[in-house]
């Protein structure tokens, strides 16, 4: 049982999450079990901790037993929980098994978030220090970053001009200009990649290639605080991005093959003076313009494409990504279901940061079965996670397939520039 | 008029039933029954009168309560909509509402229990309002309520799938007790209705109990005048529009507190998956 003081405060937290949305979310699910057979995780593992109302009726027995009357008159009614070890254990089940995928809104009748709902279980989380570690730290490195990227931008400048050469090799460096710009003010566009050198090159190369006003922006765009649940860390995270665009005065802001990042850039960070699109989107319209063309030749074989939650359903990004596979190949085979009724690959939600090799493989079963049975050689994807999560299924189930990531296709397959 | 009055008016009209009663209870003592009698008239007269009043101010104050609480609340920070947009997120909203398409698609069964049970609900209330005084649903000259009992089996039936379709798979596992509760009032509720507007007139000699009836009942309230209703409805059917009436009053009480809340919120709801 927890101390009173630390229940009053678990309360406080509950109730600043309590906007019109949550309330309804709260109080209106009649438990039809429309939502059950939406998650690939109880479609994988049939378990009813793992339905998306399994998962909010955690918080919602929270809710009724302290906001509701039934909670101190009937408890017994709702199956109440209290703020108590046990119910903290089962908010974390909920929560982290929960990839916020979002797929279960299109099935429920009235829409409801389990995403959202899932966001007070990880708040109260946070305030018993049950949260987990790995994001914890990985937020604040990120927002630590924020303010001391100055002291470190020297040796940042020189592992991006290391990687100019290979830029170069994919699309001829642009006249007058650096390889891969940072932060220059005056740029149309600021792209903000990930850490590694992957989510830089090709980006860079296709820029370069449609001759792009761009620049590179010094911070990573993943959002870990987002996973945690954390709202003011994830404001920190995504204000450091929106604070360089305004200084720099870009007209859009650009984001990486990363589901979360461009959700939360897009929708969750406030109005802003620019426009903010993922790469993925740019990319469709250079090639829809003909600042870019692509060689079709390049690609051989049959492909499919996954559509990332946070980037298709969760993002509105669903047809540009076949408009550029269009251009790359006739062979192109969709999964089924795709779109928005497409599964989620499990890796979302920041199982791939936490680890969790285990519980993302046996989850996913059903994603493996769904591309297994599209019977292509290659897949490609638009998100980091997801790549990262489908190259793993991809050896853990013996599918036999390359994965790909849409950017890196369209750069190895610039046309008339590649060298 | 004073309720005690009122009672002994009714007693006087009502004397074939009571004397009928007398006769079967004849071995107790009869000042115990009349007591008890008594007791139980004033029961009956509670729930056909006050309560009727009390039920529907809890369910308006109730609804209105949680409405006010929930447009105070503070909006959410960010859009919720999923996509693909819609060109018109206003009628996708109300199409989600009012047609289910989601249901529809993935448990189609389920899907036409539910419509069959909702435009049953309609055409219930509508039924209702029959009763009142002025208001003619049904020809006046009509001895039935709307749909000749066929509404009453249109809630009834899918309640019933509703009740035990709880029982099984999944949906045994996500339930909890106050979704059988509600399940088993509002079906006992519709049997009890069933029997007023169906059942009573599977006699020999036609209805028990006719419209007019009931309208007069429904006269009573809308004129607030507290007169027993016993005068008005006669014979031995009364136990079962007592608790007809009781049951749909603790169903009016619960309904702000409970899921049934969708039937405000479902609209709403849909708004924020589209706009």
């Amino acid at each position: 049982m927890l101390d009173e003081p630390t229940t009053i405060y678990l309360k406080h937290l509950f109730e600043t999450k309590l906007n019109k949305a949550m309330r309804l979310y709260l109080d209106t699910c009649s438990r039809c079990g429309l939502c059950v057979d939406a998650c690939h995780v109880y479609a994988s593992m049939p378990e009813t901790k793992y339905t998306p109302v399994g998962r909010a009726e955690v918080v919602r027995k929270l809710f009724k037993r302290y906001f509701r009357l039934q909670g101190t008159f009937a408890p017994w009614l709702g199956e109440t929980l209290t703020m108590d070890d046990i119910g903290m254990d089962k908010a974390y089940e909920a929560a982290f098994s929960c990839t916020g995928c979002r797929r279960c809104v299109g099935f429920c009748p009235f829409g409801i978030d389990t995403q959202q709902v899932m966001g007070i279980a990880k708040l109260l989380l946070i305030g018993v220090e049950k949260q987990p570690q790995i994001l914890a730290m990985l937020s604040d490195m990120s927002i630590a970053k924020g303010e001391t990227y100055t002291e470190s931008s020297d040796s940042y400048l020189e592992a991006i001009r290391n990687l100019e050469p290979e830029v170069e090799a994919l699309a001829p460096k642009p006249e007058g200009r650096p390889t891969i710009p940072v932060s220059v003010p005056g740029s149309d566009v600021l792209y903000v990649s990930l850490s590694g050198a992957h989510s830089i090159i090709p980006a860079a190369a296709i820029m370069n290639a449609a001759k792009e006003n761009w620049c590179l922006s010094y911070f990573e765009a993943v959002n870990f605080a987002a996973w945690l649940g954390d709202p003011k860390k994830q404001a920190r995270i995504s204000g450091r991005i929106v604070a360089e665009a305004e200084r720099l005065g870009v007209k859009e802001v650009v984001i990486v093959e990363c589901g979360t990042a461009t959700r939360v850039m897009k929708f969750q960070s406030g109005r802003h003076s620019f426009k903010v699109l993922s790469i993925v989107e740019l990319v469709a319209r250079y090639l829809h313009e003909g600042r870019i063309s692509v060689d079709p030749a390049k690609f051989q074989g049959s492909l499919t494409y996954h559509d990332p939650c946070q980037l298709g359903r969760n993002s509105g990004v669903l047809e540009e990504p076949r408009y550029i596979i269009g251009k790359l190949t006739k062979n192109f085979v969709e999964l089924t279901p795709n779109r928005e009724d497409n599964w989620c690959c499990g890796g979302g939600g920041g199982f791939i940061s936490l680890g969790e090799h285990e519980f993302r493989m046996k989850s996913s079963k059903v994603k493996a079965d769904q591309v297994r049975a599209a019977k292509v050689e290659v897949i490609c994807t638009a998100c980091e996670n997801c790549h990262t999560q489908l190259t793993e299924l991809n050896e853990h189930y013996g599918l036999g397939m390359k994965v790909e990531s849409l950017t890196n296709m369209v750069a190895h397959a610039l046309a008339d520039t590649s060298v | 008029m004073d309720p005690q009055s009122v009672s002994k008016a009714a007693a006087a009209v009502s004397g074939a039933t009571q004397a009928a009663a007398a006769a079967v209870s004849g071995a107790t003592p009869v000042v115990v029954h009349s007591g008890f009698a008594r007791f139980m008239d004033g029961v009956y007269y509670v729930i056909m009168v006050p309560m009727v009043y009390v039920a529907l101010a809890v369910m308006v104050v109730g609804i209105i309560v949680k409405i006010v609480s929930i447009v105070s609340s503070p909006a959410p920070a960010f859009t919720l909509k999923t996509f693909p947009a819609r060109r018109h997120p206003m009628l996708a909203a109300l199409g989600d509402t009012f047609a289910m398409p989601q249901i529809r698609k993935r448990q189609p069964v389920f899907w036409l229990f539910l419509v069959w049970f909702h435009v049953g609900i309609l055409l219930l209330i509508l039924g209702h309002f029959d009763l009142f005084p002025n208001l003619n649903i049904m020809p006046a000259a009509s001895r039935h309520m709307l749909g000749a009992g066929f509404v009453g089996v249109s809630v009834t039936v899918p309640a019933f799938y509703f009740l035990a379709r709880r029982f099984r798979g999944e949906d045994r596992h996500i339930s909890v007790p106050s979704d059988y509760l509600l399940l088993l009032l509002l079906i006992f509720t519709f049997l009890l209705g069933d029997m007023i507007s169906w059942g009573n007139s599977w006699t020999a000699r036609g209805f028990v109990m006719t419209k007019a009836d009931f309208k007069q009942y429904f006269g009573i309230l809308a004129s607030f005048s507290f007169a027993d209703p016993k005068t008005v409805l006669p014979g031995s059917h009364y136990h079962f529009i007592v608790l007809h009436l009781f049951l749909a009053e603790l169903f009016m009480m619960i309904l702000p507190f409970s899921k049934i809340v969708h039937t405000f919120f479902s609209l709403p709801l849909n708004i924020l998956r589209r706009k």
